[in-house]
């Protein structure tokens, strides 16, 4: 029986125990979720950008993005037939919003109400993207009004409650080692417990580090290392990626028009093009010879940022790139959106019935635990028994008591450690460290190696006590894998 | 283009001219006394240091703006490592770095310019000769916009209101006459950025707030229109400049006066010299004015109770009856029966007890709160939370009751002033008594005791802010840091069995917790115990200067009494042809000292706009 299985089988069960109490409708809300898209929230500070990133990630532009504080709701992204917004006000029905959407994002009418009215908005939209995994776009922390910030929080919540959110990825955009806020946040009551086991890290706005040179993104991948491998950093997500937002978002959106305008100012000369691309407001008011409105800068401005448009022009004036495609390749490769999704994809959705299992055990738990009744008791035991022997969840657990630095060793004993329980993926030879293409026969080698060396370092009897308990872990791991290369191979 | 304006430097130099004068004159009058007190007056015009904090977030381009301001690339910027510690650049004939290590008193030891960089950015073997720690660097440089006495602080990023370095900027602030509030135009300011703001504004009265990166985002001005939307609504009144610090860097290198008003950086720059550097110099001027009237008012006094005994003998006893009684007088004030003098030991004992009980009771409110937040949570999963949680919390309280006491001492000190001058106020009364002039018009002594009032006030706030400075500083709270929670026991959450999991793991947590609750109180201890001793000796250093202040003053004015009492018997045994002659003589030096009097007068009293908003707690003084 998988694990999503046995939760359900527990939902089920808890349901019928909790059938009359109001609870049954909440329990069976989780219980729908195992079937849904995994819930990926985007949190971070205030202006860090999150809609830019989710922009992104959709490959369409739908959430509304703008220079000042934008984004002061909760807002639900999610696959569907049709195209609706739906308001979920704090008190009364849930209403349907009238909405329009020309090129640009969408514009919801609140029809009355005001954003402190509201307590989420869900937006239904057709999307291969949105199919994999439904996206939280959520108002900054540190925001001038308290309440947007706080509301983002209680989305964002702790691990011993139901959370709205499977995983989150939270934005940041320099985190200094001492950048107290970051860390702070995580004080807050509501959220007292960290856990890297659902949550990655994403340094946006990644083109501004260095204030637009040309050489920002080298920059900022070394930032991410360091940031990835620094102690506290790593206690509170699995890793740190760089992004590029506003590029990526450009890339996936980019029009003909656009490309047409940027060849306008590739065609300058080398030296007038810096000249002219030297402040963001000498690109808007000089040269009246590039037959560029104003208008039309300041458009592109908006959507390529001066790092952009220096990118871009100058990718095209160099002939890199000729074509509109082109360019939108190369822009999204450079804005760090394909790492970003690769590590989603091995990270998060390939772990989506594990992360989707443990909102849903968590969330019975909470219930059983707040509000005991007759056959409640057995519940609890099911639940504790179900996370205490699954194997996915040791693998966390070892994962996260990895991280928190319980368990320690030589470094190059926890790092095969983490590997091998899919602290960088999943997939076979991820976990055995070997090449994508590597074949059956190299793989079951490798992992029978992986297996007697934990063997012997879970019965060696001067490993320490933690390090036993994450070996026994490993050599499930390695077991497992086994059986998934032996019924591969037969 | 960094030229002081020409009226605020003929202000300083009239001033250091009256001075010379009058200290001329002291010398002249056998008063050497009262000479010291004209020779500090005059060493601080001479070298005036004005400080500048320049403070903001993490990477908003601190250093950036510094170095662009300048014209000169000197303070380190990087993409990613952050300015770790606080850098004061100087005016100097030649380039010069030093490193300033912690101690009592902190040393100072040359380095090479470009050894700077590894030391001030975090990350950096400032401590890697295993010598006291490094607490910051200063750099000499020969700009012309530093010439007038203008030191710039450049400081590590706050990381958020509510941590250890926003407490530390902040109580540099409060010893800073102006601050550059930096944030970037990527965005619109922030709750924690506001808070700052409000907070720097309340220590110093100068804040200007300067957007950067101007060249980069194109939204720069909406940024612009929207954080004055914020400081509006938030009720702060504060310039805000748009520059960009590129530009500038690009305008210098190419010598482009176009490009350097493109970058916004005039505006910065006049801010610099003008509001803060000519503020600064007025107020100097008008002190070291004040401190000339001061001198002359005595010598005035003493001159006119001579001049009132030669012209009448009849008169001459009695002013010598006079004098006898305002001898006693001045032995009073001299003596530690003195009104002022009890006012000062009450004062401080009693403020030390304030003080006290103040740290005691933040520190207990912040146990209480760390008790019951522990009591939430599982201390392994957010001890470093909870440390720097603690850490920020404690220096923020540390803050206000060092606020508290910076207050207190100033009401203290404004007391002891008007205690001081009521007593010394009649002696002058007395010693002025039988000046005819005056006796027309008592208003003018009266305008006469008011300034000797003001300048009693304003020079004891002066010296106590060199009594506040060797206190709490950067240092002090930045190396709270380093006063170590220590570890909390984690017990390992791994245990993978079935059975009595949950309360195995539940007398775990209580375990963790009790380690928990008993390491913060550990470290509040510790920092009670740092803390209420630095306050103790900051308060002994108050009153130490308050009474040799006023002390000196004592002894002047009985110096004077003394003068003008032997003058006056003198005077009673001359012949009528000496009194003749003296009497000229002092007709001619009255003259003299009026006018350097009205010399001085005029160097202050073209500031009286200025005075008008003194330091803190002056105006009750002075009217």
């Amino acid at each position: 029986m998988t694990l999503i299985e046995r939760t359900r089988g527990v939902l089920t069960r808890a349901i019928d125990v909790y059938r009359g109490t109001g609870h049954d409708a909440t329990l069976a809300a989780v219980r729908k979720r195992l079937d849904e898209p995994l819930r990926v929230a985007l949190a971070g500070r205030v202006k860090c950008g999150k809609s830019t990133l989710l922009n992104a990630l959709v490959g369409e532009r739908l959430a509304p993005t703008d220079a000042g504080e934008c984004t002061r709701i909760v807002t639900w992204y999610r696959d569907g037939h049709t195209y609706q917004v739906v308001a979920v006000p704090r008190q009364g029905e849930s209403r349907q919003l009238r909405f329009t959407r020309d090129n640009d994002a969408i514009e919801v009418d609140l029809g009355g109400l005001t954003p402190d009215d509201i307590d989420q908005m869900v937006v239904t939209w057709p999307s291969q993207a949105l199919r994999t995994a439904t996206l939280i776009d959520t108002p900054g922390i540190g925001s001038l009004s308290e309440r947007v910030s706080r509301r983002a929080w209680t989305l964002v919540a702790a691990d011993d409650e139901e959370t709205p959110a499977d995983a989150v990825l939270y934005l940041m955009r320099h985190l200094h080692a001492g950048d107290l806020e970051f860390l702070r946040a995580f004080h807050d009551s509501e959220v007292s417990r960290p856990n890297p086991v659902n949550a990655i890290g994403v340094l946006s706005r990644a083109d501004e580090i260095g204030v637009g040179r040309t050489d920002a993104m080298a920059s900022a991948r070394r930032i991410a290392t360091r940031l990835a491998s620094d102690g506290n950093v790593r206690r509170v997500v699995q890793t740190v990626v760089p992004v590029a937002g506003l590029l990526a978002e450009t890339a996936v959106t980019l029009t003909e028009t656009e490309v047409a305008h940027l060849r306008r100012v590739a065609e300058v000369d080398v030296r007038d093009a810096d000249d002219l691309l030297l402040t963001t407001d000498r690109f808007l008011e000089r040269m009246p010879e590039l037959g560029l409105t104003s208008i039309e800068r300041a458009a592109l401005l908006q959507r390529f940022g001066l790092f952009g448009v220096r990118l871009a022009s100058s990718l095209l004036r160099r002939g890199v790139t000729a074509t509109a495609t082109e360019l939108a390749r190369d822009l999204a490769e450079r804005s760090g959106i394909g790492q970003l999704q690769e590590v989603l994809r091995t990270l998060f959705f390939e772990r989506r019935d594990v992360l989707k299992s443990r909102s849903g055990l968590l969330a019975v738990d909470a219930v059983v635990r707040a509000h005991p009744r007759p056959g409640s008791e057995r519940i609890a035991a099911e639940v504790e028994e179900i996370i205490a022997s699954a194997h996915p969840f040791n693998e966390l657990r070892v994962l996260s008591s990895l991280r928190a630095g319980w368990i320690s060793g030589k470094p190059d004993v926890v790092d095969d450690l983490e590997h091998l329980i899919g602290g960088a993926g999943a997939a076979p030879y991820v976990r055995l460290r070997l090449a994508a293409d590597a074949d059956v026969g190299e793989l079951t080698g490798s992992a029978k190696d992986a297996l007697a060396r934990w063997q012997r370092r879970a019965e060696n009897p001067l490993t320490a006590h933690e390090m036993v308990l994450a070996a026994r872990v490993a050599v499930r791991s390695c077991e497992g894998m086994l059986a998934q290369l032996g019924r591969a191979a037969g | 283009m960094t030229t002081p304006a020409a009226g605020q430097r003929s202000r300083v130099a009239q001033a250091i001219e009256v001075v010379d004068l009058c200290l001329r004159a002291s010398a002249a009058y056998g008063r050497p006394d009262l000479g010291t007190r004209l020779a500090a007056a005059r060493r601080t015009l001479a070298d005036p240091a004005v400080h500048i904090v320049v403070a903001g977030e993490f990477k908003q381009g601190k250093s950036s703006l510094v170095n662009a301001l300048l014209g000169v690339h000197v303070c380190p910027v990087d993409d990613d490592l952050a300015t770790a510690l606080p850098t004061y650049l100087r005016h100097g004939a030649q380039p010069k770095a030093y490193l300033l290590r912690d101690g009592d008193p902190p040393s100072r030891e040359p380095i090479a310019l470009d050894e700077v960089r590894g030391h001030v950015v975090e990350n950096g073997h400032g401590r890697s000769n295993g010598d006291r720690p490094v607490v910051g660097a200063e750099i000499e440089l020969p700009r012309k916009i530093l010439a007038g006495g203008l030191v710039l602080v450049d400081t590590p990023g706050v990381g958020g209101l509510g941590s250890v370095h926003a407490a530390a900027s902040l109580a540099a602030i409060s010893m800073a006459d102006a601050v550059i509030f930096v944030t970037d135009a990527s965005q619109e300011l922030t709750l924690s950025e506001l808070d700052f703001v409000r907070q720097a504004q309340d220590l110093c009265r100068t804040v200007v707030c300067a957007i950067t990166k101007t060249d980069f985002y194109p939204a720069w001005r909406k940024i612009r229109e929207l954080n004055q939307g914020h400081f509006r609504s938030a009720g702060i009144d504060v310039p805000l400049l748009a520059v960009s610090s590129t530009l500038r860097a690009r305008a210098a290198q190419a010598n482009d006066a176009q490009l350097n008003t493109e970058s916004g950086f005039p505006d910065v720059v006049r801010f610099v010299t003008q509001r803060v550097g000519t503020g600064a110099a007025d107020r100097m001027a008008a002190q070291a004015a004040a401190e000339v009237i001061a001198v002359c008012d005595q010598i005035i006094a003493q001159f006119e109770a001579e001049r009132a005994a030669l012209t009448d003998p009849v008169v001459a006893q009695r002013v010598i009856d006079e004098l006898n009684a305002a001898r006693r007088r001045v032995e009073e004030l001299r003596s530690a029966a003195a009104k002022w003098s009890q006012t000062l030991n009450d004062g401080v004992t009693d403020l030390t007890a304030d003080i006290d009980h103040d740290l005691r009771a933040r520190i207990r409110e912040v146990l209480q709160e760390a008790d019951d937040a522990i009591e939430d949570i599982d201390p392994s999963d957010t001890w470093p939370q909870m440390e720097s949680w603690l850490q920020s919390r404690v220096s923020y309280e540390l803050l206000a009751n060092y606020r508290l006491l910076r207050t207190r001492a100033d009401q203290l000190s404004e007391e002891v002033a008007e205690h001081f001058n009521e007593a010394s106020g009649q002696v002058f009364r007395q010693l002025a008594v039988y000046n005819p002039a005056a006796r027309v018009s008592d208003a003018r002594v009266e305008h006469k005791i008011e300034l000797a009032k003001m300048k009693a006030g304003k020079q004891a706030m002066v010296a106590l802010k060199s009594a506040y400075g060797g206190a709490l500083m950067f240092m002090m709270l930045g190396s709270m840091a380093g006063i170590a929670l220590g570890p909390v026991g984690v017990g390992i959450g791994l245990v993978m069995g079935h059975k009595g999991l949950k309360d195995e793991k539940k007398r775990q947590v209580q375990q963790r917790r009790t380690q928990a609750k008993n390491a913060v109180r550990r470290y509040c201890d510790e920092v009670s115990f740092v803390m209420g001793k630095d306050s103790r000796d900051t308060l002994r250093r108050v009153q130490r200067q308050l009474r040799d202040h006023y002390s000196a003053l004592a002894e002047e004015f009985s110096r004077s009494n003394t003068e003008a009492l032997t003058a006056a018997t003198e005077a009673a045994k001359r012949t009528q042809s000496e009194r003749d002659l003296r009497l000229r003589d002092l007709d001619a030096e009255l003259g003299r000292l009026r006018q350097v009097r009205q010399l001085a007068m005029s160097v202050s009293g073209s500031t009286e706009p200025a005075s008008a908003t003194p330091a803190s707690g002056l105006s009750e003084v002075g009217s």
